[in-house]
């Protein structure tokens, strides 16, 4: 009935005819080639987690626990009351796959992936106050109301999903909060509004609106767009604007596709037994992370762009943010993620979306090398230096770039800023940084501010 | 290219209405775009970024430059630059990102240098001519330019769509069934004095000013909440009143502009006009602990600037921040003279976590009869204030407390006036016992040999908690002790009854060292409403002294005393407007040496430390207290809204170096952009001057900006389609001459914005139909030719308005605190939306939390309000479509329709489907509609009917209340066809 309209114009062709009624989702070509990312999954560790203690092996901190760091300025954590001495990472490290990575027993499933991984050492931030760090993290900016990261990859590579929203954010479903400053982590600043991320609801309808009104079935949905579609026609078929007319009708076709391929991407539960094994999607410890990469990954496959995952919630004990007893901290929420991201990583793998996709994985910053003085001590927060790792996408496996210092401390050779990690990202999906432009308040802004941030060309294969 | 798709779309359009080559080269309309987007960057105004000293803005620079030899394009550097192969010549370079000039743009520099190369003022800072209206209209301008291309103005609409879309620009709201046949009617009789009526008609409705309203509010970034990652809520909507009001009185454009920049500067403002001020005040604000209180405060400025500079200049003021513009001829001197205007008020750069008060400034909201009361309490106050005899301070009467610090018993320190209360059993865990009159000794202070037996030392990160201390305002007392400081200190908190500092604007009482001088302050909030002295003397150091602080009751800052050493201290009054209570805001007692994300008395010794119930240097008048007490609490209950209030002595101002706040560079003043236009003579270097500036007859920005969002607003479009860009990145119009002659003919009519408005919308050029041949919609989809009438989709508030008003649901109440529609229970942090039939109101009215705004207004496109935006974009998302499909609003206003369709047909069918149109799209269904719809409702019918449930499920959407005698399967088929109809192309797109 509701023929693609008009004589099957693509959706490129109307954005070309009508700039009034354009369709902000149209896939865009990539500006540059290299990248491979169709898509791109991150996992947001919420809180900072600690490098010393996950993927950045300091035997010469563990020889050096207790000792007094020697001129450490106090204010560079949040709590410059607690400072204590060095202390040595309280998880076990071993060696892991060919390339012989170094990693923390707390992630023991993860980290049979190794090769596959790329590790950045690295990373350093200007903020050691969640809110800003985490805007800039996001959005390349420490004040609140900038688009992130999510918002320019739609703006720039469009939506390949046609009953999907491109760009999906899910948050903590533990009730342990959202990451400070919510919504504008992934806000669409001043792009348009459609590009901003969708948060799925952690309960209830993920969507809003998205369930028809009980008594509405999409049957009867279906029979008053059909004839709504031949009312608008009526009048104005054959006419000018029948182009104009067709997008319109799309959108409403979208909307009707929407409700019933989203719930349907949504559901987890129809996912064979041995996938939802291979998840730990009825484990108690992770089951609900798990749901969340199950769904990241059929999302993936239904096309949808950009999907950001927040292991935690907001801040001290309910996320990576371990101020108090490092130890359980990390134990926590390494033992929720571990298994799903591992599974996460194999799933995609065995179906030959690995290459398209990339994973990152990272916090707002990272952790001190110090104690944070405590009946159970912790660690307080350190722009200097933090590790994201990579993962598909055509990123190198078992490639580990840049170095910290002997304590992990500071970032010390090859430092990539946030601007860098982000001008890498952008480059990992055949975005060009410099050229990903939307002009307001007279400039034409980017993702990666004004002074030169550079790709890390070594990251990619 | 740099900025994908979308505009490079738009480029292609613009070179299409190009395509025809240029007779003779101008400047403005064929050479300044190639310029300013390849050249300025680096060869533009900003010095700094000048590469090769060579400047190709300005053409003697240029000339001298040797760019190019006026009439030789052959033989111009410029040119053999662009065109060499050589990529260490070549133009623009790799480098700059910048993509080559087209075949085109180098056949047009060309063709300007040969034909000597001549240049022009930027467009728009051109000043206005009154010639600009000599035997002009706008269909004559539109259709001279129309002809050029072979095209011609469309016919008039039909009345039928002529009222809905008037309907819609000057009320936001759609025509009722009756007012389209009482029209349709007179048109017939007499098309022109029909249309004259109408637009009377509308203009004259409340209504009007709602709709006027809404554009404004985008632009004034107003929000029920004060913005960033808090996001707490403000009272600020009887500002937003106020815009109602004066866009129905009709204020003349250029007071509406003085008004709210500049009211408290007016001679004998009015409350109206400085209630208008708060325009300024409606940034974004911030209170989250530790922040730096100068960064937030320089922010706010900034926020400033932009608003006044996008609303008022349209200019990007903003790049100037940081630098001289790098295409406009502004200088970062004319953005820090601009912003030392904007920021002489008594206010903070946070505002308080702990207590709710709006920030200071502030004035009390208050009505003629709270206005004679308030004066009448005043009165009664000063009848009984009689000149005062002060003495010395007599400390023999009236003692609370009295702490030694002699002895330390745990971590108490007795009240040697107050014995310690016997232990008594607890009766439960929550059992405090009666009140310790003991002050306690936190972390690592401790106790030394004093002046008198011993005394504490402080840490400055640690208190001494007393138990009493929670004064009000008509209370007077005094606090006596001995004190030593150990060094000058710039700040430090001797003591204090206050919850905090800056995270609660030090709301309470403070006695502080600053810059070495003891100050000592009572504060509602600090800065803007407090009283303070300080001391002309530092205080000497490393010896006891008896410091005795002294309050009257008074609220003023006459009624303060320090004495030391037993004599009175010759103070300076640093702040006397104390107008609220001091009380509040938590930790009710007063603490020693140091304060919450406050600077202590570190190193500090105090000894003998005593609390009075009196002024201790004069006698107490009971009935003057009482009176007093009165009189403030009526005060205290008086509501306030942030506003504008010039300091008498301006701030100084600073160019700050890239921006930073804590980068002070070059002092400056106050100054204008002297390119644009001279400062007014005699008008004074504030922002009441700056308002002068403004909207003097020759400014040539102000109208045209106006002019422009205004036409905006009614075409979907501006004449310069960048309404907030008018410098030489900005758009260029298409007719020049169009934009001059309406914003010439503004001034001229007193700055009018209701002629304006009828003048436009009753040429052809507003009354063509929305329709033209596909050629011309397809070569200039957004109209910029103005080759048809305005068609786009409804803005998200006439949408929702035009949904309600469809149903008659729609209530019409106007003004008043924000209400919660259905979506916020969507919302990013939901709230439970309002009761009974306030959902029904105006979506102006809907509550505006800047981090957490109604989900259905942002989906169609209504900006969040973080900062001033002048142009909405228009996107179309399947997000929209879900909402309109399956939105609470949406389904119930469709099952009321339905349900009214139904009762006033008595259920026959044809009836309701014309009811149905004539509500939805203010016209009668045709044959093949009827027939259409008919389908419909039988198909629904059947089903529901098969399916009773589903009818009820339907039913039960909304507060509304159903009518029972409309059965259920009937009803529920007739929503779904009224839905049908909300959703039709005409019901949402102004056509």
């Amino acid at each position: 009935m509701l023929a693609r309209a008009g004589g099957g114009f693509g959706m490129l062709a109307f954005a070309s005819m009508l700039e009034a009624a354009k369709n902000p989702f149209s896939p865009k070509v990539p500006m540059q080639v290299g990248g491979k990312a169709k898509s791109i999954i991150w996992i947001f560790t919420n809180g900072g987690p600690s490098q010393v203690d996950t993927w950045d092996y300091k035997p010469e901190l563990a020889k050096r626990d207790g000792q007094t760091l020697e001129g450490f300025d106090p204010k560079t954590g949040f709590f410059p009351g607690s400072v204590g001495g060095l202390m040595k990472s309280p998880f076990g490290f071993k060696q892991y796959g060919a390339s012989g990575t170094w990693c923390s027993d707390l992630f023991p499933k993860t980290a049979m992936h190794v090769d596959k991984m790329c590790f950045i050492h690295s990373c350093w931030t200007g903020s050691n106050n969640h809110s800003p760090a985490l805007f800039m993290m996001n959005t390349g900016a420490t004040r609140m109301g900038y688009p992130c990261v999510g918002s320019w990859v739609n703006y720039g590579l469009g939506s390949e999903s046609d009953s999907l929203p491109s760009f999906v954010v899910m948050s903590d479903p533990l009730n342990r909060g959202l990451p400070k400053g919510s919504a504008a982590n992934w806000g669409a600043g001043f792009l348009p509004s459609v590009y901003q991320g969708t948060w799925l609801k952690p309960s209830g309808a993920p969507i809003d609106n998205l369930a028809v009104p009980a008594s509405l079935t999409p049957q009867r949905q279906r029979a008053q767009l059909d004839l709504l579609a031949k009312l608008n026609r009526q009048s104005l078929g054959g006419s000018a604007i029948e182009s104009e007319l067709n997008a319109r009708i799309e959108s409403f076709e979208l909307a009707y596709r929407m409700q019933t391929s989203a719930p349907e991407a949504f559901d987890v539960q129809g996912e064979p037994e041995h996938i939802q094994k291979l998840y730990g999607v009825n484990e108690k410890h992770c089951g609900h992370f798990a749901k969340q990469c199950l769904t990241a990954r059929r999302m993936v496959e239904r096309g949808v762009r950009f999907i950001q995952i927040y292991s935690g919630g907001m801040e001290n004990q309910q996320s990576w943010d371990g101020h108090k007893d490092i130890l359980g901290n990390h134990r926590g929420f390494a033992n929720e993620s571990d298994q799903p991201v591992a599974a996460l990583i194999s799933d995609l793998e065995q179906r030959g979306l690995l290459d398209q996709t990339l994973i990152v994985w990272g916090g707002e910053f990272g952790r001190l090398p110090i104690a944070q003085k405590g009946a159970q001590p912790g660690r307080d927060h350190n722009p200097h230096a933090f590790t994201v790792w990579m993962c598909g996408g055509g990123v190198k496996g078992g490639y580990h770039h840049g170095e910290t210092d002997e304590i992990g401390f500071k970032a010390a050779i090859d430092k990539v800023s946030v601007h860098d990690l982000h001008a890498t990202i952008l480059a990992a999906a055949g975005l060009d940084h410099e050229r990903l432009t939307f002009k307001f308040q007279g400039l034409d802004q980017r993702l990666t501010g004004v002074e030169n941030p550079k790709v890390v060309k070594a990251v990619f294969a | 290219m740099t900025r994908g798709l979308f505009v490079s779309l738009s480029l292609l359009s613009l070179t299409t209405s190009l395509s025809a080559a240029p007779a003779k080269v101008k400047f403005n309309r064929d050479v300044r775009p190639i310029l300013s987007d390849k050249c300025f960057f680096c060869h533009g105004p900003d010095p700094k970024k000048r590469e090769a000293d060579m400047r190709l803005d300005e053409r003697n620079a240029a000339v001298e430059a040797k760019a190019f030899v006026p009439g030789k394009a052959e033989v111009s550097e410029m040119i053999q630059r662009i065109l060499t192969t050589d990529a260490d010549d070549h133009m623009p370079p790799a480098k700059s990102k910048l993509s080559d000039l087209s075949t085109d743009e180098i056949a047009i520099l060309k063709q300007w240098i040969n034909e000597g190369a001549e240049y022009e003022a930027h467009w728009a800072f051109i000043p206005l001519k009154p010639e600009a209206t000599k035997d002009q209209s706008i269909d004559k301008i539109v259709s001279a330019g129309l002809a050029e291309r072979g095209l011609k103005l469309q016919p008039e609409a039909t009345p039928e769509t002529l009222i809905r879309r008037l309907s819609f620009d000057l009320t936001g709201l759609p025509p009722t069934p009756e007012e389209v046949t009482a029209f349709v009617t007179e048109h017939q009789f007499d098309p022109a004095s029909s249309l004259q009526h109408l637009v009377t008609r509308l203009l004259a409705s409340p209504h009007y000013g709602e709709r006027m309203a809404v554009d404004w509010l985008d632009v004034a970034r107003y929000a029920d909440s004060y913005g960033f990652q808090v996001d707490r809520e403000r009272e600020v909507w009887p500002w937003r009143d106020w815009v109602v009001k004066a866009f129905n009185d009709n204020l003349p454009y250029d007071k509406f502009v003085t008004w709210q920049l500049a009211g408290d500067l007016l001679p004998n403002a009015t409350d109206e006009q400085v209630l208008a001020t708060a325009f300024n005040r409606l940034h974004q604000q911030e209170n989250e602990g530790g922040s730096v209180e100068e960064e937030y405060r320089v922010e706010y400025i900034a926020d400033r600037v932009q608003t006044v500079a996008t609303a008022f200049l349209g200019l990007t003021f903003e790049c100037s921040r940081c630098h001289d513009h790098k295409y406009d001829p502004i200088t970062q001197k004319d953005y820090y003279g601009l912003f030392s205007m904007l920021q002489n008020i008594d206010e903070a750069g946070l505002y308080s976590f702990f207590t709710p008060s709006p920030p200071t400034p502030a004035m009390m909201l208050m009505d003629q009869s709270a206005k004679d009361k308030m004066a009448s309490l005043k009165a009664k106050v000063a009848a009984l204030e009689k000149p005062k005899t002060t003495t010395l301070p007599d400390l023999s009467r009236d003692e609370l407390a009295h702490f030694t610090f002699d002895e330390l018993k745990g971590n108490k320190l007795a009240d040697s006036l107050h014995a310690a209360p016997p232990p008594q059993p607890k009766k439960d865990a929550k059992d405090k016992g009666p009140p310790d009159p003991a002050a306690v000794l936190k972390g690592e202070n401790k106790l030394v040999p004093g002046k008198i037996g011993n005394a504490i030392q402080f840490t400055g990160d640690d208190a001494v908690d007393t138990p009493l201390g929670n004064f009000q305002r008509h209370e007077p007392f005094s606090v006596s002790l001995w004190m030593q400081t150990p060094d000058v200190k710039d700040r430090a908190v001797v003591f204090h009854r206050s919850q905090a500092w800056t995270d609660a604007a030090s709301r309470g009482y403070e006695l502080l060292i600053e810059e070495g001088k003891l100050k000592w302050s009572l504060i509602h909030f600090w800065p803007g409403n407090a009283i303070s002295i300080r001391t002309k003397e530092t205080i000497p150091l490393k010896q006891w002294l008896q410091v005795i602080v002294t309050y009257d009751g008074s609220s003023r800052a006459d009624g303060l005393k320090i004495f030391v050493d037993g004599q009175q201290a010759a103070v300076d009054v640093i702040k006397d407007n104390l107008t609220k209570t001091i009380a509040g805001g938590g930790h009710d007692n007063i603490s020693l040496g140091e304060r919450m994300r406050d600077r202590g008395f570190k190193g500090g010794l105090i000894d003998d430390f005593r609390v009075f119930g009196r002024d201790m240097t004069t006698k107490t008048n009971a009935e003057l207290q009482k009176a007093r007490a009165e009189l403030f609490a009526f005060q205290d209950a008086q509501k306030e809204l942030m506003v504008m209030k010039e300091l008498p002595q301006p701030k100084k101002a600073y160019v700050l170096t890239r921006g930073e706040y804590d980068k002070r560079g070059e002092e400056v003043g106050p100054t204008a952009p002297a390119s644009l236009t001279p400062f007014p003579k005699g008008a004074p270097k504030n922002r009441l001057g700056y308002a002068q500036w403004l909207t003097a007859p020759d400014h040539p920005l102000m109208a045209r900006v106006t002019v422009n969002r205004l036409w905006q607003s009614l075409f979907g479009r501006g004449l310069v389609k960048t309404t907030e860009d008018f410098g030489s990145q900005g758009e260029r119009p298409l007719y020049p001459e169009l934009l001059d002659y309406l914003s010439m003919k503004f001034i001229q009519s007193g700055w009018d914005v209701k002629v304006l408005i009828k003048e436009i919308v009753l040429s052809q050029v507003y009354r063509q139909n929305s329709f033209a041949d596909a050629k011309t919609m397809t070569d200039d989809p957004e109209n910029q030719w103005l080759a048809r009438g305005p068609r786009f989709r409804l803005p998200a508030e006439m949408i929702r308005d035009n949904a309600l008003a469809a149903a008659g649901l729609i209530k019409l109440t106007m003004g008043g605190p924000p209400v919660h529609a259905y979506e916020m229970s969507e919302a990013f942090k939901p709230v439970t939306p309002g009761a009974g039939d306030t959902v029904y109101r105006r979506s102006l009215y809907s509550s505006w939390r800047r981090t957490s705004p109604p989900p259905a207004m942002v989906a169609f496109d209504a900006p969040r309000r973080a900062v001033c935006i002048s142009r909405r974009e228009r996107t179309d998302s399947p997000l929209q479509a879900l909402i309109l499909l399956n939105g609470v609003q949406y389904v119930e206003a469709a099952r009321v329709l339905g349900e009214k369709l139904h009762l006033e047909t008595k259920g026959d069918l044809p009836k309701m489907i014309e009811s149905g149109f004539l509500r939805c799209l203010s016209r009668k269904p045709d044959v093949k509609e009827m027939q259409i719809c008919t389908q419909l409702y039988q198909e629904q019918l059947a089903h529901f009917k098969a399916a009773p449930k589903e009818a009820e499920e339907l039913l039960k959407t909304g507060n509304a209340k159903r009518d029972a005698s409309v059965p259920m399967p009937e009803a529920a088929a007739a929503a779904v066809l009224a839905q049908a109809l909300m959703n039709h192309d005409a019901c949402v797109v102004k056509r």
